[in-house]
């Protein structure tokens, strides 16, 4: 068989008939699966750059977006809120970066139970409340904030997973008690909440700053992109008070609060010649490094957000406009009758009858008659204008939150007894800074000035109120009421100056009339040293309930004790050859 | 000639090249530095505060005074005790 087929291929082979030419063997292919190859391999290429145009065109910014995710940071740059010091230079609020400690509570739980006992004790409170705060099915828990920086140290020691660390800041006030009621406080977000801290909350508060860096693997950073903003520190806030004079004025006030057993005690200490605020004390106070129990009583600024009826500490100023419009002179005599006035169905009465007496006197003794009969002569409109002059009645501008503007009514409405009484200061609500400022006149040859609450560089433009020759007679009957003979404040006397000063004594009004028993708010303000003021000193004692009850008894030796030492503390030399006062501390009476 | 041009530029590249990379090296050299060195500064920052507070604290008037009047048994100044000297009196 096989022989035979060699032999007939290579029969054929011969004929030119090739072996492969086999009708069987050959294939015959259809040209369209060439072109179908073509087609396919032309249309990958052309996915292929349809998938790059997209991804470089169209797509692009969403992926470089993806990737910078993965690499670059924002970091945030936080801001420094910004100091607040006293016109030395001393430090009165400062913020100092710490921390808040937060935990993922599931996580937390699964640590040892010797480790959680630990960190509540870091903490500093006890594990059943930290177990009780990790009770929560909140992913994210604040455990304690305001933790300070060598604490957190420590709770990061324990590397307990699921504990992490915020930065933050806390405020701290290291004069504390004594200069709370003039700084004001931050909350834990450190937002001023009260007086400077909140008043000036626009420019301590700065501004943060932020930064896209690139982070490697370990989280060191590589390098910047973009431009960084650059944080701002907030603003240091100079203050005009000074703290020795404030820690005078707030010890002295402590110390007579507790001596009469008074409810409260304002002080507050101004200059003559900037219009400065040198020392505003209050007490009751509190620390406001830590207010847990702080109480409404404590946190009342007495000097600035409370008015009371100034009583006969109004009454130079009602004087002071009789003899600026020439009603009367520092001699004419008044008949101040035995005692006792009465005006339509009121009566108006002297504590002891002074019979006739002189303009002059009626300050020293402080007549309640004498000031109605000057006041009478006068128009209501006129004394309206005074008060209005001197900022009684008017809302304060001193950049103060919440600063009071006391009550004056129309004097349209004044009937004559309310005039009369108005004149020694009943019927009139005034804040213990307006009485003060009030006082600006006189010592100042008949002009005032506004009052500020920041350290002051330039010296401020003055507005006439009275005469410069009313402003001397008025300060000659001031150191009456200090030295005179029948003088009122005899214990307001400071050896080595000469003082000027009135005494008041006001019924404390509680829901609309006189609180029966009477309760009483005794004042006194000064002006030291009378040969050249500089400084007015007000002092306000609220219901005191032993050892007196009037201004002349309570606050006029407070404010000697406070005048002596802030004279002393700013070297004001003495203008007086008296040293030693031997003042009397008996029951001396006073009008209201 | 075109040989001897491409070797030139070709040994230009590769220094290019490398001074690329010693620059980014010494750039990231550098803001290392800075970073530490503003760092520092931040926290020498957050002790001049607390520094200034330490100070305010310690000289507190409060303080001094119980100091004076206990340790050291001062007693307060009074014009009785005082003598005034006046400018250009002998």
């Amino acid at each position: 068989m096989s022989r035979s087929n060699a032999a007939s291929s290579r029969v054929a082979a011969s004929k030119g008939v090739s072996f492969s030419k086999s009708p069987v063997l050959a294939v015959r292919l259809p040209t369209w699966r060439s072109r179908v190859v073509l087609f396919v391999l032309f249309a990958a290429f052309a996915a292929l750059a349809a998938r790059a145009l997209w991804l470089q065109g169209v797509s692009t910014q969403f992926l470089q977006k993806q990737g910078e995710i993965r690499y670059a940071r924002t970091i945030e740059l936080p801001a420094t809120r910004g100091k607040i010091m006293d016109r030395n230079g001393q430090v009165l609020a400062s913020s100092i970066p710490v921390k808040a400690i937060w935990a993922i509570p599931d996580d937390v739980l699964q640590a040892p139970p010797e480790k959680i006992r630990a960190l509540a004790g870091l903490l500093d409170m006890g594990e059943a409340e930290l177990r009780k705060k990790l009770d929560s099915d909140r992913n994210f828990v604040y455990l304690k904030r305001q933790v300070e920086q060598d604490v957190a140290d420590q709770i990061a020691k324990l590397k307990i997973d699921g504990i992490d660390t915020r930065k933050e800041y806390k405020r701290f006030y290291p004069q504390g008690e004594v200069m709370t009621h003039v700084v004001g406080f931050t909350n834990v977000e450190d937002v001023g909440q009260e007086s400077m801290e909140l008043a000036h909350q626009k420019t301590l508060v700065g501004q943060t700053g932020s930064r896209r860096v690139i982070k490697d693997r370990l989280g060191h950073i590589v390098e910047d992109i973009g431009a960084k903003h650059e944080p701002h520190d907030g603003e240091d806030l100079v203050l005009s008070v000074d703290s020795k004079i404030q820690y005078i004025a707030f010890t002295q006030l402590k110390a007579a609060v507790e001596k009469f057993k008074a409810k409260a005690g304002a002080a507050v200490v101004l200059d003559v010649h900037t219009g400065e605020v040198l020392a505003l004390a209050n007490y009751p106070s509190y620390d406001p490094n830590d207010r847990r129990k702080l109480t409404g009583a404590q946190l009342r600024n007495r000097v600035m957000t409370d008015s009371f009826e100034p009583g006969s500490t109004i009454k130079p100023v009602t004087v002071a406009l009789a003899l600026d419009k020439g009603v009367v002179k520092p001699h004419t005599t008044i008949d101040t009758g035995p005692g006792r006035l009465t005006i339509k169905d009121r009566t108006i009465s002297d504590t002891k009858a002074h019979h006739v007496i002189t303009v002059q006197q009626v300050v020293e003794m402080s007549s309640n008659i004498g000031t109605s009969k000057i006041a009478l002569s006068m128009p209501a409109q006129d004394m309206w204008e005074m008060f209005t002059k001197v900022g009684f009645g008017q809302q304060p501008k001193w950049g103060f939150p919440g600063a009071v503007a006391g009550r004056v009514r129309p004097y349209k409405n004044w009937r004559p007894i309310e005039q009369a009484t108005m004149s020694y200061g009943n019927g009139i609500s005034v804040s213990l800074i307006q009485l003060s400022r009030a006082y600006m006149m006189f010592a100042r040859d008949g002009d005032t000035i506004p009052l500020t609450f920041e350290k002051s560089h330039d010296v401020p433009q003055g507005q006439q109120i009275i005469k410069p020759q009313t402003a001397r007679q008025i300060r000659e009957m001031l150191e009456m009421v200090v030295t005179g003979k029948d003088g009122t404040a005899k214990q307001a006397q400071v050896p080595g100056y000469r003082v000027g000063g009135k005494t008041g004594t006001a019924y404390k009004a509680e829901n609309g009339r006189y609180a029966m028993p009477r309760k009483y708010i005794g004042s006194f303000v000064g002006i030291v040293p009378l040969s050249a003021p500089r400084f007015i000193i007000a002092v306000m004692i609220d219901e005191p309930t032993q050892g007196g009850k009037y201004g002349g008894q309570v606050a006029a030796p407070t404010f000697a004790k406070v005048a002596e030492n802030a004279l002393r503390a700013m070297n004001v030399p003495p203008d007086s050859t008296v040293t030693e006062i031997v003042a009397p501390t008996g029951n001396e009476g006073e009008a209201m | 000639m075109t040989g001897k041009i491409s070797a030139v530029l070709a040994a230009l590249l590769v220094g290019c090249a490398l001074s690329l990379v010693n620059a980014q090296y010494q750039a990231r050299h550098l803001f290392i530095e800075l970073e530490r060195a503003q760092a520092k500064a931040r926290q020498l920052d957050i002790e001049w505060a607390q520094l200034q507070l330490d100070q305010s604290t310690l000289g507190k008037h409060a303080r001094i005074e119980e100091i004076a009047h206990g340790d050291l048994g001062m007693t307060q100044l009074t014009p009785a005790r005082t003598q005034y000297l006046t400018e250009g009196e002998p």
